[in-house]
């Protein structure tokens, strides 16, 4: 199956080359999926969409969508946006933004884009606003008619910048169902998000971006999952047998009830599993240890060489990014 | 096409939301309502018998009706000229600095509009909210005094469209500022500027007088070359509707050669900016 986004080496620079927001990024993302990319601040997430909108012309590199190069207009013609911190203008309703939205996406039958209007909103929950102003707008409602005007012209591609962001925890809920179910409809959908944990319920994929460069892309399990971590459920009180257990893996920890090993490999395992039975302990449980993403997110971050997490997930990221700009 | 009347379209009703051009249209209204209401011309063969305003008979209007109506339609078309211009400016150079806000232009761009596309609706669209202004009262004006006198004074209409392509022009300039800067302040400066200096630049064989150094007459030559030439064009729009001779036509191509540079020049800015 052809790739719905496709980058090559894709590389950005601002500031006369000194800051480098891209280096060399290639990834491609499968129609039908929840492709969600992670990065802390200043990573080059919002670049990356940028460069595949539109917005920012790349330094080096190509990208496509549906095959097509994204500085064509018509790449963007299956495209939906919700950009993070969006601004409607004041003086329209939400209808009339929305039928703005789809003569701008080239809906070009007035009763099409009525009728898509009107389903869209009570998608949303906005029906009841229709006629009001945005300026009159909370944020979260500005949010949820964002994601209208994303899905008015019914795109097969959706990017979503944030899409919870400023919206309850309800309406969060809300839209999490929203795109399980537009996933089901066959649509892909490219999240960037904060919420490790939304992340983690929705996507199917996800890519890291660090300091410009992607460190990992894979599935939610293949990023989650640790092949050499397993968790035993066994009361091991013997110091002497704790020991032997530690001499046979990388790590070993015995606490209320639940013994943590990390191995290199089967072997090894089968050779704790020996030891503790021969002393005629009873194994409950031997579960594979999964991590959860923000886990697996930090320790891939640790492992490029960051050690200020007190970055990550900061305000920062609109400073470093508006500097950039 | 389609794409470009829409944002056309979403531009003048922007507008037309604002109170700037509200305001514009209440003035307008005023002056309309004037000519209507409190102006009454009495004739008797094509001489006035007696001119009343608010209901009293002004004095020493010994001339012809024709002298009248275009003595009239001058004053109108020299005051919009001036004053309509002034506001236009003010209230259209937000136009372009707003669309490319930071929020604002993201979703924007990511329809699959390209971005001539977009600031030739977003251009046509400001256009097209001053020309509405301008022949709202210019095309009432005519249309009362034409009624009421029974004197059908074309070459006023034509002011209109001297007056709508000279902002067609500095608007073209703001464009181009507001695309480059992103700031509607120095995009109403820069076009104060123009209007300004070009009466200065008209008259500047006088000043080449207080001039000691060459290069300061190269400077003011270039700058006269550069610059759309309004006061010109101001004179072309009274000459014009008192029916006196034009004379040359070439400031006006000049300014609308000028105008198409400026706006070429905004595309190119505009097509080649990160966003």
């Amino acid at each position: 199956m052809n790739p719905i986004i496709e980058t090559q080496d894709l590389a950005r620079h601002f500031s006369r080359g000194r800051v480098k927001a891209l280096q060399g990024v290639s990834l491609s993302v499968q129609p039908g999926k929840i492709f969600g990319l992670l990065g802390p601040n200043g990573a080059g997430k919002t670049t990356f969409i940028k460069i595949l909108l539109g917005l920012q012309r790349p330094d080096g590199g190509a990208a496509r969508i549906f095959g097509i190069p994204v500085q064509d207009p018509a790449a963007r013609t299956n495209v939906g946006y919700l950009p993070e911190n969006h601004r409607f203008p004041e003086f329209l309703t939400g209808g009339a933004l929305l039928d703005y939205c789809g003569r701008l996406s080239g809906m070009r039958d007035p009763d099409e884009r009525r009728r898509r209007a009107e389903i869209l909103l009570k998608r949303v929950n906005m029906s009841d606003w229709r006629d009001t102003r945005t300026k009159k707008y909370s944020k979260g409602m500005v949010q949820r008619l964002g994601l209208a005007q994303a899905l008015l012209h019914d795109p097969q591609l959706i990017f979503l910048d944030e899409p919870t962001d400023g919206v309850d925890p309800i309406g969060r809920k809300e839209i999490r169902d929203l795109l399980m179910e537009l996933k089901q409809e066959g649509k892909t959908i490219f999240l960037n998000s904060h919420l490790l944990s939304e992340v983690e319920m929705i996507c199917d994929e996800v890519a890291i971006l660090h300091k410009g460069k992607l460190l990992r892309q894979g599935t939610v399990q293949e990023l989650t999952t640790s092949d050499r971590r397993y968790r035993l459920h066994v009361h091991v009180d013997d110091q002497d047998l704790l020991q032997q257990i530690r001499d046979k893996s990388a790590f070993a920890e015995a606490q209320n009830g639940h013994l943590d090993v990390v191995v290199n490999g089967f072997e090894p395992l089968n050779e704790i599993i020996d030891l503790i039975r021969r002393r005629q302990l009873l194994i409950e449980a031997i579960v594979p240890h999964r991590q959860t993403l923000e886990e697996s997110f930090v320790q891939t971050i640790q492992g490029a060489g960051t050690s200020d997490f007190n970055t990550l997930f900061s305000s920062e990221e609109k400073k470093s990014q508006g500097a950039q700009a | 096409m389609s794409k470009i009347w829409a944002v056309c379209y979403y531009t003048f009703r922007e507008s037309l939301a604002r109170k700037t051009f509200i305001g514009f249209f209440v003035v307008s209204s005023i002056v309309l309502a004037l000519l209507l209401l409190a102006l009454n011309v009495d004739a008797v063969d094509g001489a006035l018998a007696s001119v009343t305003l608010f209901g009293k008979e002004a004095q020493g209007f010994e001339i012809e009706v024709r002298k009248l109506v275009i003595n009239i339609e001058a004053g109108l078309a020299t005051a919009l000229f001036t004053g309509g211009l002034f506001f236009s400016i003010f209230a259209t150079a937000s136009l372009t600095p707003n669309m490319l806000d930071k929020g604002n232009i993201d979703w924007l761009l990511a329809k699959p509009i390209s971005r001539p596309q977009l600031l030739v609706g977003r251009y046509l669209g400001g256009l097209l909210i001053v020309a509405f202004n301008v022949f709202y009262l210019i095309g009432g004006a005519w249309l009362i005094l034409s009624l009421k006198t029974g004197i059908w004074h074309a070459p006023f209409l034509i002011s209109g469209v001297l007056i709508t392509a000279i902002f067609a022009v500095i608007f073209a300039f703001m464009v181009m500022l507001g695309v480059a800067l992103q700031n509607s302040a120095v995009a109403i400066m820069g076009a104060y500027l123009i209007l300004f200096f070009s009466p200065m630049l008209f008259q500047r064989d006088r000043i080449y007088a207080l001039l000691s150094n060459k290069i300061y007459q190269w400077l003011l030559d270039g700058l006269y070359f550069l610059t759309p030439r309004t006061f010109e064009i101001g004179d072309l729009v009274r000459k014009t509707v008192l029916a006196e001779p034009a004379g040359s036509l070439n400031p006006l191509w000049h300014s609308l050669l000028l105008g198409g540079l400026f706006f070429s020049s905004a595309l190119w800015i505009f097509r080649r900016k990160n966003f």
